[in-house]
């Protein structure tokens, strides 16, 4: 979620009126914000937007709209959108787009403003706005990036062109010296952070002016000629380029509307294209392009609950800066020019709810009676439990993941390694070897346990009754997850025949009729291990045994140990 | 130590102490074997007895002196067996006649070291003699090491005392005896303090209120099975226990207090009319992301933000006709009235084993069985690409939960918040405000007032998109919901590192309990 910096000067001025931090926290709720950081020193704060889907209100002035309408304010007027058919005058502003661009970085928009010079606040809410933009709802600019430029060191038309990497060269922004485009990724920082959206392409996207003078290289770096914008510039020349032509519209004009709330004068431009796009071959920017959305009345009431009459909705929606038409039961919304998160009636039902402030509905219980219970692996492992404490038990509860090491390597003999990684879920991007597995069994998260409790007083007995996961084919996934029991005893006398006394006692209470056989388990001293069978055999409930010095060495535990660890899944489907 | 002088005193005297009380008069010196003699305490009952009392200022040691001790080494004891090297050479030489050197080794067992050193002690003191051809001879007969012989003897019930021993003795048994390292020597010397003690006024006065309370340290203590058998209580007393005397720690069974606070929690939740689900940790991308509407490019699905499985990668296929219901709605939005988002949803992607991220997972994949009305809750272990530190896990449990009907609404979301907020939290205030989540719209937020932790977003909500409900065939609204319980498991286990909550540590998990 983005966090923005404010000037709390600034956003109070565009909002049109001042206020206390309290009215702001109680007002940034009707735009999904948090006061996450009051004014500091500078008169800057912090604010935190939680809706991802709504970047025009990353910004200054977005946030300011947002507020300002909803206090009351009037709905400004753009009037520089062009529409389908009906393009603004763009004069001379044109773009021209190379062909070969169709299949690395298709789309550009642009368009430019003139009006008053920029001042250090106005700069850094823009380097902000785009930054944000970029990054959250650009997908770190691999979707969305932006360029702002000099306009007065520009000649028209820009050309977006597809170059040689290895031949175009030009002085970056924040270097020094001239490169080339290919040398930019390895030894520019936004090469390396920004390289990898192209570096496959044998050809990369480049922005020049008429006369062959750099503009950028998109996404990755400004010129730093043209594109080293400075306090006191007037005329400024703004770009976005991408792979998805609605998220380009709707961030351009995100941009567009705060630089003319801010007073700039906007300017279209016009891109050219030698290919299709959604919006035809010649695009005129900033462009509306949202379809209207519909609800029916009776969705709005029936998903509030509440009676609203067909005034209540419009005023509501007034009040979010959306203009509403009725028509018999249905309410249409034109999206404003900022916004392009309405996807189905119900986008517009938020609007409302949020338009007529939450403390208008009235909190009330669903009627509906329904029957509450465990799922039945919970009520049967809540039994075991019981059975367990009374039988000396603590019960314990670990982390899921951890390494292979202690997985399987400290409890098996090397011979039986490959086997057991075989069997075990590993994951293919872990953050460190530490959190690589699953755990394939709860045994080894019990011997974590005793590792570092040498200290407590003996007599030791563990138990965890939760989940493991292991490969299993029988399953679409190729992995099944187990709810497994787990129980350890370390003491001087612990040993086969003291495990073996508190399994008969808690399968006894437990109501699960079962046969031991010995078993070969390379965790557990040799005759000392039996698997617990069903009455007359078939798959085994789980197993038990006394644990072989190797792992107890392994594990550094000097004390003897038993262990043992079922299935729940399997006694309960044979287990009273 | 003031004296003690309460009976309630006398309790906490251990029946040793007592009779050792009862048998001293007042300034009678005394050390610890007196009492063994005079009481019959066994090994270590006299040194107790004697530093409890002290430790209560009942006895108070009145003179210290150091004396030496002669013990008997394992060489001495073999020596005490075998006669010294000495006796064995001449009784050598008695029984076959002079002998060269090795002779005298190989007749008597000794090596020849010793045979050497045993004709140079025994040749000075006129004993032996060289005779032709090298053979020793006994010159002068009779035993050199008699009183040796004695004292080795004696050495073998207990250490001699120097002091016992007159100054000849003294002299034999100084020259084979050793200070340290006494492995070729008999006698090994130790020093030992022997210590003296007599009452305090103190002890005369508890001696004295003892006896007048008739008390003798032969009160019964641990009743016995023996006691009731033959009846031998009926003409005995009790020893009264001090009430206050610390106990030994039980090791008992027991429940580990984070799990008894998630089935608080899960208790709660059916007590509502919820029933539980559960579900697999193992999760593919359809499930986990694809099913809730969140769109393949959705940069919370990026690798740096869920685990993959390494192998098998794929699940071999999704259940339709939900794979098909779903990839449509995100494709053009399908028959759920959304325009979708636009994008040709990918297949292969969507098969793709992931760690289960989300609980609402599991609420979404309940969709299709589920009963109308309905509610159900999970309590799910997801897991997280994070750094693991005080606030961050790999895997963590997240509540989670739906409530389907016909006529669910806003106003009964706010109202299940509430009852959360005020079942589960103890909430004294709630505050709902507009959140977002890719799934729900309306979205709602809830924010409560904690009695001890003060205003916290407590949850998450909203109503599931037509997009997410259609595709499974579920036409009712529904409500979904996600609380954040753990910050109120920290403070009612009275922690405030998430780590703790799935500690190792058997001492500590022992000893938690609830703070609140």
């Amino acid at each position: 979620m983005p966090k923005i910096e404010v000037y709390r000067d600034a956003l109070m001025r565009c909002i049109g009126r001042s206020m206390s931090d309290d009215e702001l926290e109680e007002l940034l709720p009707c735009a999904k914000a948090e006061l996450d950081e009051p004014a500091d020193a500078e008169g800057i704060m912090k604010i935190e937007l939680n809706d991802t889907n709504r970047p025009d209100l990353w910004s200054t002035a977005g946030l300011a709209r947002q507020l300002r309408t909803y206090l009351g304010g009037a709905v400004s007027d753009y009037p520089f959108f062009s529409r389908r058919g009906d393009p603004r005058d763009s004069a001379d502003r044109r773009v021209v787009v190379d062909a070969a661009l169709e299949s690395i970085r298709p789309f550009l928009v642009g368009f430019a403003v003139t009006g008053r010079a920029i001042d250090e606040p106005m700069l850094k809410d823009i380097i902000q706005t785009q930054e944000k933009l970029t990054w959250n709802y650009g997908r770190k600019r691999k979707s969305i990036s932006m360029g702002v430029y000099r306009t007065d060191l520009i000649e028209y038309p820009v050309l977006y062109r597809a170059v040689n990497p290895d031949t175009t060269t030009f002085q970056p922004l924040q270097s020094e010296e001239v490169m080339s485009m290919r040398e930019m990724l390895s030894r520019h920082p936004k090469g390396v952070e920004f390289g990898a959206i192209v570096a496959d392409f044998p050809r990369f996207p480049l922005l020049t002016d008429a006369r062959g003078e750099v503009l950028s290289f998109p996404p990755v770096i400004n010129s730093a000629h043209i594109g080293a914008v400075e306090v006191g510039d007037e005329n400024l020349f703004i770009e976005l380029t991408g792979i998805d032509m609605n998220s380009l519209l709707v961030t351009a004009s995100i941009v567009a509307c705060d630089l003319a709330d801010t007073g700039f004068t906007i300017l279209p431009v016009t891109v050219e294209y030698p290919y299709d796009t959604p919006y035809g071959r010649s695009l005129t920017a900033p462009y509306y392009f949202q379809e209207r959305c519909s609800v029916e009345l009776q969705e709005v009431q029936s998903l509030l609950g509440e009676g609203l009459s067909v005034g209540d909705v419009q005023a509501a929606l007034e009040r979010m800066g959306i203009a509403a038409t009725v028509h018999d039961t249905t309410v249409t919304v034109d999206p404003p020019h900022v916004r392009n998160d309405f996807m189905h009636g119900v986008d517009v039902v938020e609007d409302v709810m949020i338009g007529r402030g939450m403390e208008s509905f009235t909190p009330e219980m669903p009627r509906d009676f329904t029957v509450g219970r465990l799922s039945p692996v919970e009520a049967y492992s809540r039994r075991l439990k019981s059975v367990l404490v009374g039988a000396g038990f603590q019960e314990m509860i670990f982390n899921y993941l951890g390494s292979g090491r202690d997985y399987i390597e400290r409890n098996y003999p090397e011979s039986e390694w490959a086997e057991q990684y075989t069997r075990s879920i590993q994951i293919a991007n872990p953050m460190s070897e530490n959190y690589e597995f699953v755990r394939p069994s709860t045994i080894p998260s019990l011997l974590a346990s005793e590792a570092v409790s040498g200290n407590a007083a003996y007599p030791h007995n563990m138990f965890e009754i939760g989940k493991i996961g292991l490969r299993d084919d029988r399953d679409v996934t190729g992995t099944g997850t187990f709810t497994a029991l787990g129980m350890v005893s370390a003491d001087t006398d612990a040993g086969f025949n003291e495990m073996n006394s508190y399994v008969s006692a808690i399968l006894y209470y437990i109501g699960l009729d079962f046969e031991l056989i010995e078993a070969e388990d390379g965790r557990f001293i040799p005759g000392r291990v039996a698997a617990v069978v069903p009455v007359g055999g078939g798959t085994e409930y789980g197993r038990f045994g006394e644990l072989h010095p190797r792992v107890l060495e392994q594990w550094g535990i000097q004390m003897p140990m038993s262990a043992a660890e079922f299935l729940l899944e399997r006694m309960m489907k044979d287990g009273r | 130590m003031p004296p003690m002088s309460f009976l309630a005193d006398l309790k906490s005297l251990h029946p040793l102490e007592v009779k050792t009380l009862l048998t001293l008069s007042d300034g009678e010196r005394f050390d610890v074997l007196y009492l063994s003699e005079r009481l019959g305490f066994k090994a270590g009952q006299g040194n107790q007895a004697v530093s409890w009392l002290q430790s209560k200022g009942l006895l108070v040691e009145v003179e210290r002196t150091t004396e030496l001790l002669y013990e008997r080494t394992e060489l001495g004891a073999e020596y005490a067996q075998t006669g010294t090297p000495a006796q064995r050479v001449l009784d050598a030489l008695r029984s076959q006649g002079p002998m060269t050197m090795p002779e005298i080794a190989a007749a008597s067992g000794l090596p020849n070291r010793d045979v050497g050193s045993t004709y140079g002690r025994l040749s000075k003191e006129g004993s032996l003699s060289m005779g032709e051809g090298k053979r020793v001879e006994i010159a002068r007969d009779g035993d050199p090491d008699a009183a040796l012989t004695t004292l080795l003897a004696r050495g073998d019930r207990a250490p001699l005392r120097g002091a016992d021993l007159d100054p000849s003795e003294l002299s034999v048994l100084q020259s084979v005896s050793k200070k340290r390292g006494a492995a070729d020597a008999m006698f090994r010397v130790v020093e030992r303090d022997h210590v003296l003690f007599e009452l305090t006024a103190g002890g005369s006065s508890v001696r004295d209120e003892l006896r007048s309370a008739g008390l003798t340290g032969e009160e019964i203590g641990q009743v016995t099975a023996e006691h009731l058998q033959r009846g031998s209580w009926k003409n005995a007393s009790f020893r009264p226990y001090g009430v206050n005397a610390p106990t030994s720690r039980l090791i008992v069974g027991r429940r580990n207090a984070y799990c008894e606070y998630l089935d608080s929690v899960k208790d709660k939740l059916t007590s509502l009319g919820f029933e539980e689900f559960d579900g697999p940790l193992v999760e593919t991308e359809f499930w986990n992301s694809d099913a809730l509407f969140m769109p393949q490019f959705h940069s919370a699905r990026d690798i740096h933000d869920v685990y993959y499985v390494k192998e098998p990668d794929h699940a071999r296929e999704i259940e339709e006709p939900y794979l098909s219901n779903v990839a449509q709605t995100h494709e053009n939005g399908w028959t759920t009235g959304s325009r979708g988002w636009g994008y040709a949803f990918d297949r292969d992607f969507t098969r793709r084993l992931i760690l289960r991220s989300q609980g609402t997972v599991m609420s979404a994949k309940t969709l299709h069985t589920a009963k109308i009305p309905g509610k159900y809750f999970g309590v799910l272990r997801c897991f997280r690409y994070d750094q693991v530190d005080a606030t961050h896990l790999s895997d963590f449990y997240q509540t989670e939960g739906i409530v389907l009907g016909e006529e669910v609404n806003l106003r009964n979301l706010l109202g299940l918040l509430r009852m959360f907020a005020e079942e589960l939290a103890g909430a004294t205030e709630v505050k709902y405000v507009p959140g977002y989540f890719p799934f729900t719209e309306p979205s709602v937020e809830v924010h409560i007032k904690h009695p001890v932790l003060g205003w916290f977003e407590l949850g998450g909500s909203g109503i599931f998109r037509p997009e997410v409900t259609r595709p499974m065939g579920i036409d009712v609204p529904v409500l979904a919901w996600g609380l954040g319980i753990d910050r109120m498991a920290l403070m009612h286990l009275g922690l405030n590192d998430l780590r703790d909550l799935f500690s190792g540590d058997l001492e500590s998990v022992r000893l938690r309990r609830r703070a609140g």
